[in-house]
This record gives structure tokens, sequence and C-alpha cells, in this order.
């Protein structure tokens, strides 16, 4: 949604397929959420966002994300990295905080990449009904900032990823 | 699975309220939202919350206001201030009146987890607690103690009415009847049930060593005070004392007691400081005060201090019925301490049990019990087990022969054993033909003498 690298969705989307099982594709871009931004914050307000997706129509999929690059905000919290509604149908992913972008210590674009995918797998898996896991290492268990992502695997622990075979088996 | 708690997020702000309300939904807590503190008051009524989420400023009950109305009624709830106008005075007024956290909006991610993690640890402490609260409830009510009889049975009804008062209770009652296990089970059933129980007895030791352990005592107050050294009347601390053998105590410690009784003050030995303490206290003794008044031993003002409410706990001769009951309580406890597979005890037995004078009472019989079970041959203790008590029982009459000490203890174990030659004869360790000649000569019945 806006001006994103096109490598990101598609990362996204291969991790899906290759970690979760799902068939997944890029769908055409769409424009910058401008009508969710605060213009007191700076940020773009995730709720707003995620309401008018759920109101979309996205034919032959079951769920979707978006991916942004501005910086995603709900309310109580001064950020998000990711947003999505237990069982809904669409999820944020926000590139704006996964590099650090000047000096010695910007993070490589693999770096920004993997932690994109992290986000992406996590809010999906919210998507399905799945709740934040308490193994550190399950791409379920919540994080705050950057780097307690990258303590997380790309993979789900075997109770998240049975919870996971469950909810897909239903319709 | 660890359980989570039920979570109450109140805030006017409906964007708020949905926020939080799909994170904690994403972390797998069951979660209600309220847009007021008369709704959030409502919804406790309905299905008390353990968790609560509470915004400051809020039309009509602020959050404030809710906070206190919330600990006053669910004391056990935890509750977190969160306000986007944050101040120190706030977040002070906020803890002291009980808030668990105070979180300005918007915050961090990450606070809200550390916030729930130490919460979650809260509150698995406070389940802890609750459920080895209730152990120990369920476990000393009247466990200890027991008694089917009817004078028993009045004792538990007295027990129940005084035991969440703050009364001064004086339990009466001979050596070895239980004085000490009805003040714990007052204890137990009072609102100071999870605060010391503190017991001394005053009969076992001087005067001045026990004003040492009453008071304390400051660093050099006498030789041999190093330390400074708190008494039992500041340990016992928000608790209940025992002072068993109140009768022996001198006029001096009852003028103490007194003053005590009276100020809820104390000055330690050697100090003139005076500190406050807050007890209550249960007193015990198997003299008669009103005479040990009568003899000018006692004082008069401080029995009625002591003396709010008395329990008399009646002799084990006065509750026969109970007999069985204490010894077949006796014998599996004795049985599971010692080891020894003595488990039943045979009717003969337990009549000739109901039958013994037990001067010593309930301590004598459980010393009966443990002896019996020790030197037992068998799984099964008889008569002949408890052949010790006669011979314990038996006395010569002031001046009397030794004929007329034979006819009486022939006398006293024909009536134990019910008129039963066998039985009788195995206690007194002769046989049947001889103890039948003994009665032809002595002109004994055979029968019990009632």
């Amino acid at each position: 949604m806006g001006r994103v690298p096109a490598v990101a969705p598609r990362v996204v989307a291969a991790h899906i397929h290759a970690f979760f099982g799902l068939p997944a594709e890029v769908l055409p871009g769409l424009p910058a959420p401008v009508y969710a931004l605060d213009a007191g914050r700076m940020q773009f307000d995730a709720g707003k966002i995620i309401q008018r997706l759920e109101g979309e129509a996205f034919p032959g999929c079951r769920k979707w994300i978006g991916v942004v690059e501005g910086d995603l905000f709900v309310p109580i919290f001064t950020y998000v990295l990711g947003e999505a509604r237990q069982g809904g149908r669409c999820a944020l992913v926000s590139l704006c905080r996964l590099a650090q972008k000047d000096g010695p210590d910007a993070s490589p674009q693999p770096t920004v990449l993997e932690r994109c995918a992290k986000v992406a797998l996590h809010e999906l898996g919210h998507l399905f009904g799945i709740v934040h896991c308490p193994d550190p290492l399950c791409v379920m268990h919540i994080s705050g900032d950057v780097h307690e992502l990258d303590q997380r695997r790309l993979a789900l622990c075997r109770y998240c990823r049975r919870q996971l075979d469950q909810r897909l088996c239903q319709p | 699975m660890k359980s989570k708690p039920e979570i109450l997020v109140v805030d006017d702000e409906r964007i708020v309220r949905e926020s939080l309300f799909h994170w904690f939904k994403n972390g797998g807590y069951a979660v209600a939202t309220a847009a007021s503190g008369a709704e959030a008051l409502e919804k406790m009524a309905g299905r008390p919350a353990e968790l609560l989420f509470v915004d400051v400023k809020m039309p009509g009950m602020n959050g404030i206001e809710l906070l206190e109305r919330i600990k006053a009624e669910y004391p056990a709830a935890v509750v977190v201030i969160i306000t986007a106008y944050g101040s120190i005075e706030s977040a002070v007024e906020a803890m002291k009146k009980g808030a668990s956290d105070y979180l300005i909006k918007p915050f961090k991610p990450e606070y809200l987890t550390l916030v729930m993690e130490k919460i979650d640890q809260q509150l698995d402490m406070a389940r802890e607690c609750n459920y080895l609260k209730a152990q120990l409830e369920k476990k000393t009510r009247f466990e200890n103690i027991i008694g089917r009889s009817a004078p028993m049975q009045a004792v538990f009804d007295t027990i129940t009415q005084v035991a969440d008062q703050d009364t001064s209770v004086l339990l009466t009652g001979e050596t070895g009847t239980g004085k000490e296990l009805v003040a714990k089970a007052i204890h137990a059933k009072s609102r100071r049930a999870h605060h010391p129980f503190v017991a001394l007895n005053c009969g076992a030791m001087p005067e001045n060593l026990l004003e040492t352990e009453l008071f304390g005592h400051q660093k050099g107050a006498f030789t041999g005070a190093t330390h400074p050294r708190k008494g039992f009347l500041e340990v016992v601390n928000g608790g209940t004392l025992f002072l068993d053998e109140i009768g022996e105590i001198g006029m001096k410690m009852q003028i103490d007691l007194l003053r005590v009784l009276e100020e809820r003050r104390i000055s330690r030995v050697g100090s003139s400081q005076t500190v406050p303490v807050d007890f209550r206290l249960i007193t015990a003794t198997c003299k008669d005060l009103e005479k040990e008044i009568a003899a000018g031993r006692f004082r008069e003002d401080f029995f009625y201090r002591i003396h709010v409410i008395r329990i008399a706990i009646p002799p084990l001769r006065e509750r026969k019925e109970d007999i069985p009951l204490l010894a077949r309580h006796f014998l599996s406890k004795i049985s599971h301490e010692t080891g020894r597979k003595v488990d039943h005890i045979s009717q003969a037995a337990l009549k000739m049990l109901q039958g013994y004078r037990w001067q010593g009472n309930v301590r004598e019989l459980e010393n009966a019990i443990e002896r019996a079970v020790v030197l037992s041959t068998g799984p099964l203790l008889g008569v002949d087990d408890f052949a010790f008590l006669h011979a314990a029982q038996a006395k010569p009459a002031p001046g009397g022969s030794l004929l007329e000490m034979e006819k009486g203890y022939i006398r006293q174990v024909l009536d134990d054993c019910a008129g039963n030659i066998t039985r009788a004869a195995a206690v007194l360790g002769i046989n049947r033909v001889t103890l039948h000649r003994k009665i032809k000569r002595l002109q004994l019945s055979r029968g019990p003498q009632r």
C-alpha cells in the first residue's frame, strides 16, 4: 500500500508459502492509506486501515495482508510493527521501524525483509485465531521491537502449528 | 496451561477500548469493555474481572473514584490506571489508592507486555495464597478436636460464636482436656487466623523469665542481655496470644498484663519507651480462679479482664461416648507415626477404656494408646494390652489391709470386664480357676457392681 519496495510483498508471500504451507500471491498495489493518517502523530491508524480493508473484496483470497511503508499506530500504543484482529480477514505490516536507516548500524536489506516476513507470519497467525505463544522462539511470541523480533524463528512451535492445522481444516 | 486473568477495559473512548480489546484477544485473554465507571461496576457485579485497565478522565465517575470502589468491593482485583494526562502526583495518588501500575498513553507495546508479566506473577501468587489459606482453614476447622458428645458440641458452638470477636476468652478444664487445641481452634476461625498464634505456659517458668519472654528486653537490661529482643507481646503482631496456666502468675505480672490489656502498649524490660501492641488474648487454667481471688492470690480486676467469655472444657469422664472415637484416632495416628501395624481395637477394650477414670484426660488416653501400640504383639489391641491401666489405678485404701486391697482390686477388674471371668483373669494375670476361688473366698459377686 503506497510506495513499498516490490520485493517486500514477494518475500512475505514466499514465506507464507514456505512456513505455513499456504498458497500466497501478491495482489496489485493499493494507494497509500492517507484516510488513516493522523496529522498530529504523523502515523497511520492501523485500526482505520483494517476497517477499510475488511470491507474490500479480494476474490479467491481467504485472508489478506497489507504491507505499508509508513509508521502504524493504535491509540494506546506509540507504534505497532503490525496489526490484526483475532479471526479477522485482514492484517497489516509496517516496514517503518524494521530498518535502522542511518549510520554504521543500518540494517541490511535481508534483515529488514526477514523481519517483515516474521511480522507478517505473526499477524497471519492471529487471522487464523492463534494467540500469543509463551515459547520465545515461536513466531507467535509477542515482540515489542526489532531486537525481540530478531529472537524469533521463522516458524511456529508445534503447538501453534497444530492449532493452525486445525483452523485450516475448518471452513 | 496456566489460566489467564479475565480483563475489563474501562475507557470512555471507543477506539482505546477497541485497541486494548484486540490486543488482549490476540494475547488469548477473555476481555470485556465498559465505557464508564458505572458500567464497569455493573459488569463487575455480573462477572468480576481479576484485572482492570481504567482510564482516569471519564465523565461521571472518574478512574480514581472507580479504583477506590473496586478496591473496596473487590480487594483482590488488580487495577492498572491508564491516562493521557499523567503527572507524578496523580501517579502517586493512584498507587496509594491501590493501583498496581500507572501507564501514560500512548505507551510502547513492550511496556504493556512487561506490565502483564508482572501482573500474571502477582495473580499467580495471590491464587496460590488463597488456595493455601483455604487448605489451612479446612485443616484446622475442629479437625484436631475430636468429639461428638453433647458437652463437646456445646464447646464447638461456643468456639464458633466467639471466634470472630476480639474478646478475651478464659478456658477452664482439668489438665489434659485439650485447652490449647481449643485456643488454636478459636484462633483459626478468627479474623486473626493469618497472623501468629503464640502459646506460652506461665506455669513453666519463673516470673522474671516470663516477664522478659512477654515484654522483651533492651540490650544491657540485665546480665546476659547482649542484644535487644522483642517479646511475645510484640511478636504476636495482630495474632492471638495464648497464656496457659494463667493462675500461676504472680500479682506483679497480673498488674503488668492488666495495664497492657487496658493501654495496648508495652515497654520492653530496660526501656522507658512504649510501643503499641495488637493481639487477642486467650488464657487457660485448671485452677478455680474465684477461689484464688478469695484467697488473695489472684486479682479480681485482672480476672474480669481475661474472663469476658469462659469456655469450660469437660473432663473425659464426662464425655465417655467420645472415648472410642478418640481411641481410634490416636490408634491411627500412633500406628502411622511408629510404623507398627496395629489397626484395630476390640470392643471389649473400648468398653474397658470407657470405664476407666482418666484423671489425665485426653492426654492420658493418648499415652495409654501409644503404650499399648508399642507393646502390642498383634494387629488388634485387646483388653490385655491395657492391663497396665488397672495396675496404675489400684490404690490401697488409707490404712487398709492386704486383704481389703486385694478385694478392692479384683472388684475393680471385674467391673471393668463386665463380669467376664476369662477377661478378668487375663488382666489379673491368674488363671480362671484361681479367680473363681478368690471370688468365693473374698465373697465377691461376679457381676458388675454399679
